[in-house]
């Protein structure tokens, strides 16, 4: 499939979640055989996998994406070997699964009991327990405009 | 391209808006201030200025992300390129108002 017009390199192929895999194996067909990485963004309504394919000898890359909404999508680890541990430390980050993984361990993390840690809604206990020092309020507002005396609302 | 090291502080500039505090992802300046009247001689009214009484930077924090360089609306933040400030403790790493204005003298 040809870049996107204009892109310098950095415009998005979004593909649907259904198609990853199909749409990778294109790429792959082409020529860009090497992946320089695949990992997710949580968007909220769904967890947005990204992967940057290259092609080695002319050094020109895809980025594709997708939405996953359904907690699960095909892994690329059988035609791109390197995504295994990609898709291993993405599936323990995001709390996703990649369907037809030859290996699916956790790469990084220990306990599987806490949750996906760079899911938005997994709350960092440092930032929890600490103030933000932006709250400071500065009291220099005056409360009210030039000229206004204090008493202005008291009956002389 | 500028060099990316430390954050150095120029007082003089600052008028404790607090956007660099607000603005900063790793929550790592803090900023204490008030503010004083001054009396202007044929004016109306005493002007107010922001007086800064305390800035931090914790660099065992910051991830050089430059986002405070690049918020502060009166370039009082300015990217400097030394890399050489090790510490033996971590909260040494707390840079306060005295040492990021040192930088630039």
């Amino acid at each position: 499939m040809p870049a996107p017009a204009g892109d310098r390199g950095r415009a998005v192929i979004a593909v649907d979640c259904s198609a990853w895999s199909t749409a990778l194996g294109d790429l792959h067909a082409e020529g860009f055989v090497y992946l320089d990485f695949l990992t997710g963004v949580d968007r909220i309504d769904s967890i947005e996998i990204v992967a940057r394919v290259v092609d080695p000898s002319t050094l020109e890359g895809r980025i594709v994406a997708t939405r996953v909404t359904g907690g699960s999508v095909a892994s690329i680890a059988s035609l791109f070997p390197a995504a295994g541990w990609h898709e291993r430390e993405t599936a323990e980050m995001f709390g996703i699964a990649f369907d037809g993984h030859p290996d699916p361990r956790p790469l990084l993390l220990h306990a599987q009991s806490s949750r996906p840690p760079l899911l938005k809604s997994t709350v960092l206990a440092a930032r929890a327990v600490s103030a933000w020092p932006g709250g400071v309020e500065i009291v220099r507002r005056s409360q009210r405009p030039a000229g206004v005396p204090d008493d202005w609302l008291k009956p002389r | 391209m500028t060099p990316h090291g430390v954050i150095a502080l120029i007082p003089a500039a600052c008028t404790s808006c607090m956007l660099c505090v607000r603005e900063c992802p790793s929550w790592c300046i803090t900023l204490d201030s008030h503010t004083e009247s001054i009396d202007e001689p044929g004016a109306r009214r005493p002007r107010t200025v922001s007086v800064l009484d305390g800035f931090t930077i914790d660099y065992g924090l910051c991830m050089y992300c430059g986002i405070c360089v690049d918020v502060c609306p009166f370039d009082a933040l300015e990217w400097l390129g030394q890399h050489d400030y090790p510490e033996a403790d971590r909260s040494a790493l707390v840079h306060d108002l005295d040492r990021l204005s040192a930088w630039l003298d």
